[in-house]
Order: structure tokens, then C-alpha cells, then sequence
């Protein structure tokens, strides 16, 4: 379960003081769920999904990611909480100099992975995102939404039981996006829990699923079908 | 798994990231040229520095007039003895008239007929003796003996010498210290750079959940790599410069033989594995702790 109990955030401005990004923000996500979080650019939707991974820490409340809660982890707690995600990024972020199959068995080693048991789930994967023919080929070589679906396989090859995704289909035209928005649809499918940050409400409308929206510093629920 | 893997990518690293890689380790041995010249420089120096102390202390034992040849020699080796007497020399008095009618030349003859000058014993001292307070003990000691007539040396010059090479050895060694930091700090710049270049990497084994020491390996395998290479370069470029210099400077050559030499060939092997460890370990450190995930 992934739990925001009373979050506030805030940023210290250049000038001094501080900007609240929002405060006393609480919502719950039950493992296995899809949820959808839009929002103007700014609002917070971002700075949501670093708190969860920990790359931030909230100045009030907590979040909470299965067993681990923001207020008590240690620092060298924090590496193994982020191996409970699997992060797509907008822009991708490969590695320019390695092909498709070092790009995703890369993920594996850093988690202290190795032999057999890398290539297999490697192929594996590839096969899954289908991939699997173009695993010699350098990011550079691929289109964006190959690149995206290779960040795709990346992101499951240590097999997280949550997807994060900001803005996955930001850089993709609509075709592609729908592509790459099934594939992460059939994994949660699959059992794994979804949550995306994305501007683009006709995949949330034409995809629906449980949305919180940022509105006026409060996380709210909204009815996709609105949108 | 996670150390032959680190190991790994170090390398690969080197191989991947050639440029960046060229750059730090040539940083390296830039540095360590210029530390191995002054390490060089130190060994020249205190070999000077040794002979001259040497030169300036030495003693000269005269003895009095009516002392027998056998016991001039007896004497001789006793002086030979003595601790911190490193080289002796017995002047007979026909010696010491040869050396007066050769440095006299023609009037010298007035003289013929009498050998008037006392034989001596010229001594130099083991460098750790030459100094004035050693040299004074020496010759306090020397003068007790019976049969010695009078005993000298070169005091002021001594001091004189000693001064300015306590001076030379400060401002030597403020020298290397300044050479040290202007090269660590070369190197730590260069390595921060090339790391920089590669932050993408470090965001992404973050990411993953890589531990920092996890992510860290990799690059200090890669360091000391570099740095053992750097160390390599530089090695060959300061045999290359000490072969030149000493074709022009042969007198550099009596250092003491290859054991001093072969003592700076490691000294700055270890030292670019030392550079090369501590530069990439702070860089690194510096950017698992900086770089943002987002």
C-alpha cells in the first residue's frame, strides 16, 4: 500500500522564504490499483512522485511505500525502497553508450543481479515490451517510442510491484502513446500497481481509471469521463 | 557477482568513455611528472647536499713533530676507527713537503733541506656528522689523544653552508607542497569533470536502488586504473627527462646507484594508484549525494 498522510511540501525561494507546493495532502493507493495524477505544469505532480520514491522528504507528515515511511527510514534504507519501483521518465534516459539489452541488464546488476538469471529476465522482458530482435541496437538507433519501451522493460526487469510514470507519453505522438499506455495498462493487468502523472487527458478519457488532480495546492478526485 | 562487476565496468568504462578517460589520466601524469621531478630533484638535492657538508666538515689531525712514522700510522688507523669517520687520509711529512713544493713551486727550494711540516690526518666525516656540534665533539675527542698537536677545521664555513641549505631544504619543501596541491587539485577537477559528463549513469543506478557504495565502485576501479596508467606514463617520461639531463649533467649519475631510483619508480606508481582511488572517490561521493533523481 502507498499512503501520503498529511504531506507538505515547500521550496525555499532564491529571495527567502518559502513556496508551498501543497500541505496536509493525504490519499491512499491500494497495491494493484491504476491512478492517474493530472494537474497544471507546476502543481506538484512530479514532486508527488519523488516523495515517493524518497529523492525528497516531505517537511510535514509522511509517505509510506509498503513497510518503509518517510519520517522513519535511514538513508541506507532508501536504495532498497526504490527497488519496490520501476520509474518511466518522459525523457527516457538511456544509456547512450550501451545497446538495448546492456540498457536493461544494467538495472539488474546495480541491484547486485548477475549470471543466467540477468539474460534470461532480460529476454524476457524484451520479449514482453517486444523488443526482444532489436536488443543489439543503440538507443540512438531506436524510435522514440522503442526507447520508451526499452525504459518499460527496464523499469519491470527487477520485477517492482509499483510503476511510476511521469509524463511516459510526453514525447510521443498519439499513436504511439495509445501503444505505449496499453503496454503499461496490460502489466498493471497483471497485477502491477500504476501510477502515472501525465498531461494528456485523452489517454486518461479514453483509458479511464481511478484520477487524482491537482487543483488549487489539493489533491482531489476526479471523474475521468469529465475531463 | 557485485565486485567482478564493478571490476567490469570499470574497465569498460575506460573503453567506453575514452576521451573522458584520456583526459583524466593525462591530468594524472601531468601531475605525477611534475611530483617525480620534484622527488628527483630532492634526491639530486640531498646528494648535494650531502657531499658538500662532507667537503666543508672535514678535520685535519696534526701531529707533533717528533711522532715516529709507525706511530703516524697506528694513529691513522686509530682515527680510521672512529665512529662517524667515514674516509681518512695519512699525510707523512715527505708527503706534506711534495704537496708544499708542488703548490710552491721554485721557492719552494729554499725549504729543501729540512722537512719542517708535521705529518696530518685528513678526515671527512659520515654526512649524519657534519655538522658544527658533531664536528666540535670530533674535535674535542681528537685533541684529548696524546701526540696530537692541533686539530681544524672549517667552522664559520660549515655553518655558512648549513644555513643556506636549511633555507633551500624549506623553501623545498613549501616547493613540493605546493606542487602536491596544485596536482591533486589538477587531478580532483579533472576527475570531477569526467564524472559530471557521466551523472546520467549515476542518476540511473540510483534509480534502480544501487547502493552508493555499489555505485561508487565501479568509478574508483576505473580511478586507480587511470591513475596506474598515469603513474605508467609518467615513469617512462621522467626516465626519459633523468637520461637526457644526465647525458648533459653526467655527475648526476653517482646518486647512490639504482636503489633511490627504483624507490621513486614506486613511490610514483603509488601515488598515481593513490591519486587516481582518492580523486574518484570524493568526485563520486560529491555526486551520489548532489545528483537529482528527476
Amino acid at each position: 500500500m502507498i499512503e501520503f498522510k498529511n504531506v507538505t511540501v515547500s521550496y525555499p525561494l532564491p529571495q527567502g522564504g518559502d513556496r508551498t507546493v501543497f500541505s496536509n495532502l493525504s490519499v491512499k493507493i491500494a497495491r494493484g490499483e491504476m491512478v492517474y495524477l493530472i494537474g497544471p505544469t507546476g502543481s506538484g505532480k512530479t514532486t508527488l512522485l519523488r516523495l515517493l520514491y524518497m529523492d525528497m522528504i516531505p517537511k510535514g507528515g509522511y509517505t509510506r511505500v509498503g513497510d518503509y515511511r518517510s519520517d522513519t527510514i535511514k538513508p541506507k534504507e532508501i536504495p532498497f525502497l526504490r527497488r519496490s519501483f520501476g520509474v518511466v521518465f518522459q525523457d527516457f534516459q538511456l544509456l547512450p553508450d550501451r545497446n538495448v539489452f546492456d540498457n536493461v541488464a544494467f538495472a539488474m546488476y546495480a541491484t547486485g543481479k548477475g549470471g543466467a538469471r540477468v539474460k534470461n529476465r532480460v529476454l524476457q522482458v524484451l520479449s514482453r515490451v517486444g523488443l526482444s530482435h532489436k536488443r543489439r541496437r543503440y538507443p540512438h538507433e531506436l524510435s522514440g517510442g522503442e526507447q520508451q519501451r526499452v525504459v518499460i522493460a527496464r523499469a519491470i526487469a527487477n520485477e517492482p510491484w509499483v510503476l511510476l510514470a511521469d509524463e511516459p507519453t510526453g514525447n510521443l505522438d498519439p499513436a504511439v502513446a495509445d501503444e505505449t499506455l496499453k503496454l503499461l495498462i496490460s502489466l498493471h493487468r497483471q497485477g502491477m500497481t500504476l501510477f502515472m502523472a501525465t498531461h494528456d487527458y485523452r489517454l486518461v478519457k479514453t483509458y479511464p481509471a481511478r484520477t487524482l488532480a491537482f487543483m488549487k495546492g489539493q489533491l482531489v478526485e476526479v471523474d475521468p469521463a469529465t475531463l | 557477482m557485485s565486485l567482478s562487476y564493478s571490476i567490469r565496468e570499470g574497465v569498460a568504462s575506460l573503453r567506453r568513455a575514452k576521451f573522458a578517460s584520456a583526459a583524466s589520466t593525462s591530468a594524472m601524469a601531468v601531475a605525477l611528472v611534475l611530483i617525480g621531478l620534484f622527488l628527483l630533484l630532492s634526491l639530486e638535492a640531498n646528494y648535494v647536499s650531502d657531499w658538500l657538508r662532507q667537503r666543508v666538515g672535514e678535520l685535519e689531525l696534526f701531529l707533533e713533530d717528533d711522532v715516529s712514522e709507525s706511530l703516524a700510522i697506528a694513529m691513522h688507523e686509530r682515527a680510521r676507527n672512529t665512529p662517524g669517520v667515514a674516509e681518512t687520509d695519512y699525510i707523512s711529512k715527505a708527503a706534506a713537503q711534495a704537496v708544499f713544493r708542488r703548490e710552491f713551486g721554485e721557492g719552494s727550494d729554499l725549504f729543501f733541506d729540512e722537512p719542517f711540516l708535521p705529518a696530518s690526518i685528513k678526515l671527512r666525516v659520515s654526512s649524519s656528522y657534519a655538522n658544527p656540534d658533531s664536528l666540535n665533539a670530533l674535535v674535542d675527542h681528537f685533541e684529548s689523544w696524546a701526540r696530537v698537536d692541533e686539530v681544524i677545521f672549517n667552522q664559520p664555513l660549515l655553518i655558512k653552508v648549513q644555513k643556506n641549505l636549511s633555507l633551500i631544504r624549506t623553501m623545498g619543501l613549501w616547493l613540493g607542497a605546493l606542487v602536491i596541491l596544485a596536482s591533486v587539485f589538477l587531478v580532483g577537477n579533472t576527475i570531477r569533470l569526467t564524472i559530471y559528463a557521466r551523472r546520467l549513469l549515476i542518476r540511473t543506478m540510483k534509480l534502480v536502488g544501487a547502493t552508493d557504495t555499489f555505485i561508487r565502485r565501479p568509478f574508483i576501479v576505473e580511478g586507480v586504473l587511470q591513475g596506474l596508467l598515469a603513474s605508467i606514463l609518467a615513469c617512462l617520461a621522467l626516465f626519459v627527462l633523468y637520461g637526457f639531463v644526465s647525458s648533459y649533467l653526467p655527475q648526476m649519475d653517482s646518486t647512490g646507484g639504482s636503489g633511490p631510483l627504483f624507490l621513486l619508480i614506486v613511490a610514483v606508481l603509488m601515488m598515481g594508484i593513490f591519486l587516481g582511488w582518492v580523486g574518484s572517490f570524493f568526485a563520486v561521493r560529491r555526486f551520489i549525494k548532489h545528483v537529482a533523481l528527476h
